[in-house]
C-alpha cells in the first residue's frame, strides 16, 4: 500500500497553516512526522483522519482517493480521552465493536493488547483509577485493538517512561514487520531515528525535509568532517582553523568537544588531513561527520534559534 | 446500522447500570405506591359522600365548633350529626374569645331563625364555613313549620327535595370527561421533555468534555453515534416513566375504593386517543430529544447546557401553556395551527382528537410533518456533533454552527469538483502520451 499526500492546504479563518504539504508512506515502513510546536503535524494528521477537511489537495491510497472511514485505521489523537468512569475492557470492546469486530473477537483482542502492553491487571479497573502512564497505554491498546491496517499516532511517546517507550517501540516494530503503514509524529528524535525509515520535517506549514532518513543523513553529512585536538582548547582550535585553514574548511558547528567542519568546494578530505598533519594541531579525532536526526531537525526547523 | 446498535447498547447499559438512575426510578415508583395507598390506611374523606349520603342528612365536620344559640333554633340531633365536636357557649363574647384563643376552630352565633354570624380566626380560601349551619337552620325551620301545621315532616321533605335521577347520552365527545386526562397527558409529555432533555444533552456533551469524541468520530459514523445516544436516552427515560406510571396506576386500581374513584377521570382514556397520544407523544418527545442532543453537541462542558438550552426551553413553555389554555377551545384556530407544527403537534393534535373535531387526513399530515422533522433534527444534530468535534471552550451559537456546516458542505463540493476536473485532465494527458 502506498499512501500519498499531495499539496494539502488548510486555513483556519484568515491564517493559512498548511501551505501545500506533500509526502508519502509505504506499507512495512514507518514515517516520522516531525516539526516544532505549531508546525502543522497535528493538522496534517487530522486531515488524514478526516477530522478536518483540507481547503485543497489530495490524499490517495494506491492511487485511489483515500477516505479514512473506508479503512481500519488505528488512530491515537493528540487530545487523549476515553471514558474515565468506565472499565478498561468495556471501553476497549466498545471501540473494537464500533469498527465492526464481533464481540468475541473484540474480547480476544482486548486480552491480547492488554497483555502485550503489560496492563492486564487493570482490565476490570475504571480508567480514572490508573496512573497517567497506564492510561496512555490503555489509549494505545484501544488504538490497536481492531488490528488496523494503517496506524496513525500523534505523539505516541509523550507521557511514557523509557521502559514503556521501549515497549511501544517494539510494538511499532512488529507492526512495521507485519507490513502496516505506520505514521506518527514525535519530538523525541532518538526514538524516531531508531526505527523510522522515512521522515518528513514540517516547519511553519511547509515540508522542509522529506524522504529516506538514510539518504537525508548522507546528504546532510556530505562535505562535513569532525575535528578535535589534544593540545588546543576549543577556542584555541577555532583560532587556528580560522587563521590558517579558512581556505579549505569552514566551521559549521561547535559541539561540546569537537568542531563540525564544512569542506570548501573541490577540497578533498586527504588535502585537509595533510594540512592538519603539517600544522601545530595534534589530532585527537578526525573523521566523516554523521549527523543525528536532532542535528538535521535543528538545522531545518530551528530557524528562530539561529 | 450495526454501529448504531453498538452505540445504543453501550449507552443503554450505561443508564441501566447507573445506580443513580435506577435508584431514582424505583424511589419515585415507591413514593407513588406509598402516596396512592395512604387513603387505604388513613381516612382522607375521599369516599365519605358514598358512606353518608344515603342514611345521613349532614356530612360530619370533626372540627371544634362553639355555638351560641340563645333561642334554640338549631335542631339538636342534626346539630350533633353535622358537628361531632361542638359545644354551646353562654354568650357571643364567649364564642369570640374561644375562637381568638384557639380553643375552637370556628364559632357561630345564631341571631334569629334565619340569620347567624360566624367567627373564624383565619378565613380559608375555599371553605364555606356558613353553609352547614345555614342548612341546619333551614332544616330546623322546615321541621318547625311541619309540626306547627300537622304535616308529616318526612313526606314534606321528599316533596320539597325529590330525588331526581338522570342519565345523559353523549352523541359527540365528552369534553368534560376527556378534559382531565388530556390535561394530565399534556403535563406528562411536558415533564418528560423538561426532565430528560437535559439528561440526553449531558450524555452527548460528556464525550466532548472527556475528549473521547475525536476517537469516536474517527472510528464510526457520527449519525450512528448521535442517534444511538439520543435514542438510548429516550428509551431509558420512557422506561423510567413507564415504571413510575405502571406502579401508580396499579396501586390506584388496588386502592380505588379507598379513593372513592376520585382519579377515575385520568384513567378512562379511549384507546383511539391513547394510540394517538402514544404516537404523537413518542415522536414529539424524540423531536425534542434530538434538539437537546444538538444542544449537547454545541457545548463542551455540561455546565453550559442550561445556558444554551434556554431558547428551546422557552419554546417548550410557550407550547405547553398555549396548548393548556386552548384545551377548552379544541376547534379554535390556535390549536389547529399548533397541531401541525412539529414543536407543538405532540400535545395539540391529540388534544384535538380527544376534545375537538379532526379528520384522519389532518392527523396523517401532522404526523408526517412530525416524523420528517424528527429525522431532520436528528441529522442536523449529528452534523453539529461532527462539526463541533474539536471546538472546545465557549458554547457555539446555533447560527454559527449552521453557517459552518453550510460552508463545509460548499467547500467539500468545490474540492470534489476540482478533484474530478484534475482526474479528467490527468486521464486526457495519459491518453495523449499513449
Amino acid at each position: 500500500m502506498l499512501l500519498e499526500v499531495k499539496d494539502l492546504v488548510k486555513s483556519f479563518g484568515d491564517t493559512e497553516v498548511l501551505h501545500g504539504i506533500s509526502f508519502s508512506a509505504e506499507s512495512g515502513t514507518a514515517l516520522g512526522l516531525l516539526g516544532r510546536n505549531g508546525a502543522g503535524k497535528t493538522t496534517t494528521i487530522r486531515i488524514l483522519m478526516d477530522v478536518f477537511r483540507a481547503d485543497s489537495g489530495e490524499i490517495t491510497l494506491d492511487g485511489n482517493p483515500f477516505s479514512a472511514g473506508d479503512h481500519w485505521i488505528g488512530y491515537l489523537p493528540e487530545e487523549r480521552g476515553l471514558y474515565p468512569k468506565k472499565k478498561v475492557c468495556e471501553q476497549m470492546v466498545y471501540l473494537a465493536r464500533l469498527r465492526g469486530i464481533h464481540k468475541t473477537k473484540a474480547m480476544e483482542n482486548v486480552d491480547y493488547w492488554l497483555d502485550r502492553l503489560e496492563i492486564s491487571e487493570y482490565k476490570n479497573e475504571k480508567l480514572e483509577k490508573l496512573s497517567k502512564g497506564n492510561q496512555q497505554k490503555v489509549q494505545l491498546a484501544a488504538t490497536l485493538v481492531a488490528n488496523p491496517e494503517i496506524v496513525i499516532l500523534d505523539e505516541p511517546f509523550s507521557g511514557l517512561d523509557p521502559v514503556n517507550a521501549q515497549l511501544l517501540k517494539d510494538v511499532l516494530n512488529e507492526m512495521i514487520a507485519e507490513g502496516k503503514i505506520v505514521i506518527f509524529s514525535s519530538h523525541q528524535m532518538p526514538l524516531v531515528e531508531e526505527f523510522c525509515d522515512d521522515i518528513v520535517i514540517l516547519n511553519h506549514g511547509d515540508v522542509v525535509v522529506s524522504g529516506r532518513l538514510k539518504d537525508i543523513k548522507k546528504e546532510y553529512g556530505e562535505n562535513r568532517l569532525i575535528l578535535s585536538s589534544d593540545n588546543y582548547s576549543m577556542p584555541e582550535l577555532r583560532k587556528v582553523l580560522e587563521s590558517q585553514m579558512s581556505d579549505i574548511v569552514k566551521i559549521d558547528k561547535e559541539k561540546k568537544n569537537f568542531f563540525v567542519l564544512e569542506q570548501k568546494p573541490k577540497v578533498t578530505r586527504e588535502r585537509i588531513l595533510g594540512r592538519l598533519l603539517n600544522s601545530s594541531v595534534k589530532i585527537e579525532k578526525f573523521g566523516v561527520f554523521e549527523p543525528s536526526l536532532s542535528d538535521i531537525f535543528v538545522a531545518k526547523a530551528g530557524d528562530e534559534y539561529e | 446500522m450495526s454501529s448504531f446498535r453498538v452505540v445504543l447498547g453501550f449507552e443503554l447499559k450505561e443508564y441501566f447500570r447507573s445506580k443513580g438512575f435506577m435508584i431514582t426510578t424505583f424511589l419515585i415508583a415507591i413514593i407513588a405506591v406509598v402516596g396512592l395507598s395512604i387513603p387505604r390506611f388513613i381516612d382522607l374523606g375521599f369516599n365519605r359522600s358514598e358512606e353518608g349520603s344515603s342514611s345521613r342528612e349532614f356530612v360530619t365536620d370533626n372540627s371544634r365548633v362553639i355555638i351560641y344559640d340563645r333561642m334554640g333554633y338549631l335542631p339538636p340531633d342534626e346539630l350533633l350529626q353535622a358537628y361531632s365536636n361542638f359545644q354551646y357557649a353562654g354568650s357571643e363574647k364567649e364564642v369570640e374569645e374561644a375562637v381568638s384563643e384557639g380553643s375552637a376552630d370556628k364559632g357561630f352565633v345564631i341571631t334569629g331563625p334565619t340569620s347567624f354570624k360566624s367567627y373564624i380566626y383565619n378565613a380559608d380560601m375555599f371553605a364555606d364555613e356558613g353553609a352547614q349551619i345555614g342548612r341546619l337552620l333551614s332544616y330546623g325551620k322546615a321541621r318547625k313549620y311541619a309540626s306547627e301545621n300537622n304535616i308529616d315532616f318526612e313526606q314534606f321533605k321528599q316533596t320539597l327535595n325529590p330525588e331526581i335521577s338522570s342519565e345523559s347520552v353523549i352523541l359527540g365527545k365528552d369534553t368534560r370527561g376527556n378534559y382531565w386526562y388530556c390535561y394530565a397527558l399534556v403535563i406528562i409529555i411536558f415533564m418528560m421533555i423538561i426532565m430528560y432533555g437535559q439528561m440526553i444533552a449531558t450524555s452527548v456533551t460528556s464525550e466532548k468534555s472527556n475528549r473521547s469524541v475525536e476517537v469516536l468520530v474517527t472510528t464510526t459514523n457520527p449519525n450512528s453515534l448521535l442517534f444511538g445516544k439520543v435514542i438510548a436516552g429516550a428509551i431509558a427515560s420512557l422506561f423510567q416513566m413507564s415504571v413510575i406510571l405502571c406502579a401508580a396506576v396499579l396501586t390506584y386500581r388496588v386502592n380505588r375504593e379507598a379513593w372513592g374513584g376520585l382519579l377515575d377521570m385520568f384513567l378512562n382514556i379511549p384507546l383511539r386517543v391513547l394510540g394517538i397520544f402514544l404516537l404523537f407523544g413518542l415522536f414529539g418527545y424524540l423531536f425534542y430529544a434530538f434538539i437537546y442532543g444538538a444542544i449537547g453537541a454545541l457545548v463542551s462542558r455540561t455546565e453550559d447546557i442550561s445556558r444554551s438550552a434556554s431558547g428551546v426551553m422557552m419554546v417548550i413553555m410557550v407550547v405547553y401553556f398555549a396548548t393548556l389554555f386552548q384545551l377548552s377551545n379544541p376547534d379554535g384556530i390556535v390549536i389547529k395551527v399548533l397541531s401541525f407544527l412539529p414543536i407543538s403537534s405532540y400535545s395539540a393534535m391529540f388534544a384535538r382528537v380527544a376534545l375537538g373535531t379532526v379528520t384522519l387526513v389532518e392527523v396523517i399530515v401532522s404526523f408526517a410533518v412530525l416524523l420528517i422533522s424528527v429525522f431532520l433534527a436528528g441529522f442536523l444534530a449529528a452534523k453539529i456533533y461532527r462539526m463541533g468535534t474539536l471546538r472546545y471552550g465557549n458554547p457555539i451559537k446555533l447560527g454559527v454552527a449552521l453557517k459552518t456546516i453550510r460552508r463545509a458542505k460548499k467547500q467539500a463540493k468545490k474540492l470534489a469538483k476540482e478533484q474530478a476536473k484534475e482526474g479528467i485532465e490527468t486521464a486526457n494527458e495519459d491518453r495523449e502520451e499513449r
